[in-house]
């Protein structure tokens, strides 16, 4: 598809933080997690050096035509995407692209402008300790991985340990989640039942253990 | 949006005679004593009173002009333009105030810093063939607001390899989000060696060797850091923190590592920096220092080493550059205060 000025416009609106770093022969790929207990949310920031630019480049602009259009950079981000995986408590998630913007292709080629991406999964929600293993495979030989996670706003939500390969192509985060709500039932309830088995777990609860009414609806789901 | 502040339009005249006069005025204020916010204030408008009215509707901004608050960069501004006047479009005297400006602000120290990286990159740029895209005129500088004692406003000043956003707010002076950087991170001049950013590299690398090896295993990250986690754009960002916790230090190396914050929190005047001191202290049992790369440097020569001291009201990171080829003779660093950049605590509603 050939270039449309408005939506090569709406690109460039979007790029309205500035630039970062001039970089030479590697590909950054800077990835910051944010975690809410629901969902996992990945910002990445792609900044081809010089060296590398045109590289990079050839794989976006495939109509070669010297500019870089919406759909070229949407697609473009959807193969970042599936260089990318995510796993929860060892159970593959899937990752979605919400959002993608590029820089101008002169500030790209000369290792200046970056290419943005906004990434999301969701999470099943449950109490207790998980692991999270974000993994980028993209473009590795050129790569120069960061991956960092945001302390969670939610305080219930507590980072407990982080660990990565040495070039954070693999990252693995570890956290408690201590709402205690569903963490006092079997985490099967919620693989199996959702809010179908916590409700028959109440139903039981309220008719087989009466005195313990209150503290299980105290510690009920929340939404 | 830009807008030019009436009051300081009316209060600097609009002839040279006018311009002079409140120079003059400015300059013998200063004989008596003065807090550090009147001394800024009255540099600043000195300032302001050596411009003529073009020049002051482009380097006055609003103070909400977020657009402007966040246009700083590590890079050349032949690539990022920065806003404000650029001091090659200066007069002599012009720029005399703008550095007189700079100063009031700053302590000797960081004055000295910030004119040492402006100076490496004039070496830059004559040894790259005079090439127009880097020196000590391309540095620019803006005011965010009006001048006041009591009214929050901004200064900034910067240009490649530096971003001072310096927010006045009554007595408090907050110079977070900063960037410092250097290339050539070592030259000569006058016949004396010259690293800009010699005392960041030095201390933490004193720090480094006065922890013990259980320390160190935990200060030495197993990764590599490429780069500036929170760089431009990252404002207002608090990631994980890692490392070597100042709880788990005894006195002498929290003492190193209070030495090593100094070098970022010391540029702005030595009253803000000592109430930023206080606050970093008080913070000092979270503060975390990290380390990724080589734990040896060579003898006056600057770390090839990215570490990052994080606290509850601090982010700095030191990260050597790849372009150029030396990781020592290219560095960016960063300072923040992911609760306070801009000073919002003192003016965000």
């Amino acid at each position: 598809m050939k270039t449309r000025p408005a939506a090569a416009a709406a690109i460039l609106l979007t790029i309205g933080a500035p630039a970062f770093a001039h970089r030479l022969d590697e590909y950054l790929q800077a990835t910051i997690l944010s975690i809410d207990g629901q969902r996992v949310h990945a910002s990445m920031r792609l900044a081809p050096g010089v060296a590398v630019s045109s590289f990079v480049l050839a794989g976006i602009d495939r109509d070669a035509d010297g500019v870089l259009s919406a759909v070229e950079v949407r697609a473009y981000a959807e193969r970042v995407v599936a260089g990318l995986s995510l796993s929860f408590d060892g159970d593959p998630v899937p990752l979605r692209l919400v959002s993608s913007a590029a820089a101008q292709i002169e500030d790209l080629r000369e290792g200046l402008g970056d290419i943005r991406l906004e990434v999301e999964a969701s999470l099943p929600r449950r109490g207790g300790g998980h692991r999270l293993r974000f993994e980028n495979h993209h473009q590795g030989p050129a790569a120069a991985y960061l991956v960092n996670c945001l302390v969670p706003t939610d305080p219930d939500i507590r980072i407990t340990a982080q660990r990565r390969n040495d070039d954070q192509s693999v990252y693995e985060l570890e956290y408690t989640e201590a709402s205690g709500s569903i963490s006092l039932v079997s985490d099967r309830w919620t693989r199996i039942g959702g809010w179908l088995g916590t409700a028959a777990l109440l139903l039981f609860a309220r008719s087989a253990l009466p005195r313990r009414r209150r503290g299980l609806m105290a510690v009920g789901p929340r939404s | 949006m830009r807008v030019i502040s009436k009051r300081t339009v009316r209060g600097a005249g609009s002839g040279g005679a006018l311009g002079a006069l409140a120079l003059v005025m400015w300059a013998s204020a200063g004989v008596t004593a003065q807090t550090p916010t009147a001394r800024i204030v009255g540099a600043a408008n000195g300032f302001l009173a050596t411009l003529d009215p073009t020049q002051r509707e482009r380097v006055l901004f609003a103070f909400d002009d977020q657009e402007q608050r966040v246009r700083w960069s590590n890079f050349p501004v032949k690539m990022t333009p920065r806003g404000g006047l650029s001091l090659g479009e200066l007069s002599a005297r012009q720029r005399s105030a703008a550095m007189a400006l700079l100063s009031s602000a700053l302590s000797p120290r960081g004055l000295e810093k910030v004119q040492q990286i402006m100076e490496g990159d004039e070496v830059l740029k004559t040894s790259e063939g005079n090439n127009p895209m880097f020196g000590k005129d391309l540095y620019s500088l803006s005011i965010l607001g009006t001048p006041s004692e009591t009214t929050p406003w901004m200064l900034q000043f910067g240009g490649h390899h530096l971003a001072l956003n310096v927010t006045i707010a009554g007595e408090h002076g907050i110079l977070t989000p900063t960037l410092t950087g250097a290339q050539p991170a070592l030259y000569t001049a006058g016949g004396k060696t010259v690293r800009p950013l010699g005392q960041e590299s030095d201390k933490a690398f004193a720090l480094l060797t006065a922890l013990d090896e259980g320390q160190k295993k935990q200060a030495i990250l197993s990764f590599r850091v490429a780069d500036l986690v929170l760089g431009p754009g990252q404002d207002g960002k608090t990631i994980q923190p890692e490392g070597l916790k100042a709880s788990a230090m005894n006195d002498r190396q929290r003492a190193l590592l209070l030495d090593l914050i100094q070098e970022w929190t010391g540029i702005v005047h030595e009253g803000a920096a000592a109430a930023r001191m206080a606050e970093v202290r008080a913070g000092l049992g979270e503060t975390w220092f990290a380390w990724s790369g080589p734990t040896t440097v060579a003898p006056g020569r600057n770390i090839t080493a990215y570490y990052r001291v994080q606290g509850p009201t601090l982010v700095l990171e030191y990260a050597p550059q790849r372009l150029g080829g030396d990781l020592s003779m290219h560095v960016h660093t960063m300072y923040r205060d992911p609760t306070n950049d801009y000073g919002r605590k003192f003016w965000a509603k």
